[in-house]
């Protein structure tokens, strides 16, 4: 298990919709994702990852349209490939480890008809074991692990399987804070090592960022955006995403006049005073109600002492373990969360803040109310 | 299938009560004649005396089964596995089996005497009133306390906490969180009641010799009787399944609007009140006398009575053991009196009735566990839990009508007075209720370890297999166990749809206790319970030695992962 030993697959899929009775749970998703890579689906609940997941792997029909895994048609008009045809591996949200199996038939199953001896099966089983660092406790059965070790065996199991593609429900949500951290490490090593293609779906953005090369960002059964982490961030395709992908707040304002291709200078209506440089996401006008979207990495809280920037007044603080994120109270009532810094600046003093150009966002008021 | 089985027989047999013309058994299309009929004279005593009692019966061993759930689940009670286990061999033993045990043990110069208790005065009170409500409460109280014990394994002690913490005493707090279990206390009084009003056991055994009419009893009498009575039976049948209507629709008016949803993944396990030594030794020995009173005074009568010289005969040199009855019915060349086939017959039906029921109610619970279902689910599901009121009484003169309607047995299929008939009635019996046992576990099991199978390259076969049939094993084979003991056992349906010759054990003991053979019937009765505990330990024997450990470790309620 050093090195890759199954092709990685390509996935495609193409119009796929998904209708539950009266409810659309995936509305035309087409996607594709490149063999070898990682791709994390991002969304709030109910917007169709788990659908979107189940139905690649074959636990769902989709109403229409196609799903090819490397190369071959697995769902479409006429088509439907049994999971177990697919040749993918999964792990699940709740684990799915089987009560009555100990850790070591779980991580076995998969290897049951494969052309393996049963010595060959035991030493990888042994050796998966020890890579995902629960090697001792492979006689134990499920229910006498942690969470943590549980899931550490649902992903020997999905590695065991030795297939192109890897499917991940969720598979931290269970999790406490510092076992997710250490997991989530784990799963992107262990899953590039072996080479296969990942889909992973989660809701938590800090987790989609960390792990994937790609996201795709899902919302009421559509896919609204897929691009790198990178371009996720700084170039959102909707107010939708800008929210879901974390921000410090957002403000109506006012257009001054443009400054470049995308750049305008804006005044927001919390400190009329002042102006501030942003990019737009949408097609900009004028005149009409605007709205500035800011990332929080782009504010930068200062001492009260230093001229620059727009006074504010710190609200509330909470320690991180790295530093300190500050709740800004700025101008007229404006809140601006999450404002990390290194220093800790006690509640009610007062501050200054600045903001990055390249972090602060506008749009027509009413795009941003419609991708609510 | 569901249709043919219960649906064509009962229906067809209740349409009897006003429009007997439909299949030839009057000269009305539409009369009320025999509603009125059946109301009055010993028929309408027998439906009012099965009323009243079947009320007192639910509310006694839902009572009762409260607080012995409340002993078991949430004190330091001693032996709260035995206690369980009783309650396993308690719902098991039929009441015609109790009676008679008690009847043994209580009657002038039967086994009481054999220690020189005088039990004449407690005998005259056990044939009446008394006796019967003592029987069936002890017969309700298992199915009470099933339904109450899973209620409150369920509900964490948080509720009892928060009571507390804001100032409730024991009393303010139970009055607090008992209404949380209301629904499983509404569910134990509804199900109580359905149990009493549909027994047969007792209605033919206690009530019979009792002078005291009873529903189930009547409508046997109104078939049996010549003439046979159809319509006047079919009447005392729909006014058996109407009267748990009430019952039923309390249950769900109690529960409609409000959410009793306790069990969550932060439901702490309950804590246990602590006994001190004197105390937990106190309500130690209650559980045991109830256990004592509901189980081991029937089975110590009977068996002992079994052993007695002309049981229930006064006799000069006074009451001596022998075993003469045994040696009667285990060798069958000398008297004639035959346990072998008898027994063997019920032993092919259980094994049979118990498969057939096992594997449809699987199929069916799965669907109804399934949740998501159309329509046809939710028939079913409705259609199931109404026929679990139909009694045994009913569905077996609906079959000896029904089947033996000229249409079906000359056009269709000719079951009437054969095996194969009994076999499918004694199956349309207890499918109800086997795929209401079987579909809570089944819809335990998280779906997610069928589809990690499939994901993970299992075809259907290998995934029920390994993924499935482990995780639900235990209670299929629980399952099978109690619809094989109660098919042994079962009184109603034999006693109707028995073929010439073929006579079941239940009613061949029947049979000779009615002929005055008090000594054949009680040996024959023990020794059918002794071979159906036999039985019974011999499949959790091979089922512990067969099957793998991990299958063992999945507990009822512990098939999630």
């Amino acid at each position: 298990m050093t090195s890759p030993s199954a092709p990685s697959s390509a996935v495609v899929l193409e119009g796929v919709r998904k209708e539950f009775s009266a409810k659309v749970a995936l509305d035309d998703v087409s996607l594709d994702v490149p063999a070898g890579a990682f791709l994390v689906l991002l969304g709030p609940s109910g917007s169709g990852k788990t659908t979107l997941l189940r139905c690649l792997a074959g636990i769902e029909r989709p109403t229409s349209g196609i799903v090819s895994i490397d190369g071959r048609v697995v769902a479409g008009p006429g088509v439907f490939v049994a999971p177990e045809r697919r040749r993918l591996a999964m792990v699940f949200q709740d684990y799915a480890l089987w009560p009555h199996l100990s850790v070591a038939r779980n991580v076995a199953f998969p290897l049951a008809g494969t052309s393996r001896t049963k010595g060959e099966r035991t030493r990888l089983v042994g050796d998966l074991l020890e890579r995902v660092g629960i090697g001792h406790l492979a006689e134990r059965f499920p229910n006498e692990l942690s969470g943590g070790e549980q899931q550490r065996v649902a992903l020997a199991r999905a590695l065991a399987a030795d297939v192109g593609l890897v499917l991940f429900d969720e598979p931290l949500s269970n999790l406490d804070a510092d076992r997710r951290e250490q997991l989530r490490v784990e799963i992107a090593t262990l899953t590039r090592a072996v080479g296969a293609t990942a889909v992973y779906i989660t809701h938590d953005q800090s987790e989609a960022f960390a792990l994937a090369d790609r996201i795709g960002v899902l919302n009421h059964g559509r896919l609204v955006q897929l691009g790198a982490p990178e371009e996720i961030y700084r170039r959102p395709a909707s107010a939708f995403v800008a929210r879901f992908t974390g921000l410090a707040g957002e403000f109506p304002v006012r257009v001054v006049e443009p400054v470049g291709r995308h750049l305008f200078r804006v005044t927001p209506l919390f400190a009329p005073a002042t102006t501030l440089s942003a990019r737009a996401v949408e097609p900009l006008g004028r005149d009409g109600d605007v709205r500035l979207f800011v990332r929080s990495a782009g504010v930068t809280l200062l001492p009260e002492t230093v001229r620059d920037g727009l006074p504010g007044t710190i609200r509330d603080v909470a320690f991180t373990g790295r530093g300190y994120e500050h709740v800004v109270e700025v101008g007229l009532g404006a809140t601006l969360a999450k404002v990390f810094s290194a220093s800790r600046y006690e509640r009610n003093a007062a501050v200054r803040i600045t903001l990055d150009p390249e972090s602060c966002l506008v749009m027509p008021a009413d795009v941003a109310e419609e991708s609510r | 299938m569901l249709g043919l089985l219960i649906v064509a027989p009962v229906v067809s047999f209740l349409l009897l009560a006003t429009s007997p013309r439909l299949f030839q058994q009057g000269a009305s299309y539409f009369t009320l004649r025999y509603i009125r009929e059946a109301l009055s004279g010993s028929t309408g005593r027998g439906i009012f005396d099965s009323l009243w009692v079947s009320t007192l019966v639910a509310v006694f061993s839902t009572a009762l089964a409260t607080l012995v759930a409340w002993l078991v689940q949430r004190t330091n009670v001693y032996g709260r596995r035995v206690w369980g286990f009783l309650m396993w061999l308690l719902l098991l033993v039929p009441t015609w089996m109790m009676t008679l045990g008690w009847g043994d043990l209580l009657q002038p110069y039967g086994a009481a005497t054999i220690v020189g208790v005088n039990s004449h005065w407690l005998y005259g009170e056990f044939f009446g009133p008394l006796g019967i409500v003592a029987v069936l409460t002890t017969a309700a109280l298992p199915f009470a306390y099933f339904i109450v014990s899973a209620a409150m394994h369920g509900l964490g002690s948080e509720f009892e906490d928060a009571a507390r913490i804001h100032g409730a005493g024991r009393v303010r707090t139970m009055r607090t969180v008992l209404p949380i279990i209301a629904p499983a206390l509404w569910s134990a009084l509804a199900i109580g009641f359905a149990e009493t009003m549909s027994d047969f056991g007792v209605a033919f055994t206690l009530g019979y010799h009792a002078n005291f009419p009873m529903a189930t009893y009547t409508l046997f009498a109104a078939i049996s009787n010549f003439p046979a009575n159809f319509s006047v039976a079919a009447v005392i049948a729909l006014i058996l399944i109407v009267s748990t209507i009430p019952p039923i629709a309390l249950q769900a008016r109690a529960a409609r609007g409000r959410s009793y949803a306790v069990i969550s993944g932060r439901t702490r396990t309950p804590r246990r009140r602590e006994f001190g030594p004197v105390a937990r030794l106190g309500v130690t020995a209650g559980l045991a006398a109830l256990f004592v009173f509901a189980l081991g005074a029937p089975i110590v009568g009977a068996v002992a009575g079994s052993f007695v010289r002309n049981l229930g005969i006064y006799t000069a040199s006074g009451v001596h053991l022998t075993t003469a009855a045994y040696q009667a019915i285990v060798h069958p060349s000398i008297t004639g009196k035959s346990i072998g086939a008898p027994l063997a017959l019920s032993n092919q039906l259980g094994v049979v009735v118990a498969t057939a029921t096992g594997v449809l109610a699987y199929v069916l619970g799965r669907r109804l566990g399934a949740g998501h279902g159309g329509w046809g689910q939710r028939v079913t599901d409705v259609f199931l839990l109404g026929s679990v009121a139909i009694p045994g009484i009913v569905l077996g003169v609906g079959y000896i009508f029904f089947y033996n309607l000229s249409a079906i047995s000359t056009h269709l299929v000719s079951l009437y007075q054969t095996l194969p008939l009994l076999m499918l009635a004694l199956t349309a019996n207890a499918l109800p209720g086997q795929t209401r046992f079987l579909a809570g576990p089944l819809a335990q099991v998280q779906p997610s370890l069928a589809e990690a199978a499939r994901v993970h390259g299992a075809r259907r076969w290998r995934t029920w297999r390994v993924a499935q049939l482990p995780l639900v094993a235990r209670i299929l084979v629980w399952g099978w166990l109690l619809t094989f003991a109660k098919t042994i056992s079962e009184l109603a349906i034999s006693q109707v749809l028995y073929p010439p010759s073929q006579q079941p054990v239940s009613v061949t003991i029947q049979a000779y206790l009615g002929n005055d053979q008090l000594g054949t019937g009680t040996a024959m009765t023990v020794l059918t319970l002794v071979e159906m505990l036999g039985v019974i330990g011999v499949v959790l024997g091979l089922f512990r030695l067969l099957t793998p450990r991990g299958w063992r470790r999945i507990g009822w309620s512990g098939v999630r992962s």
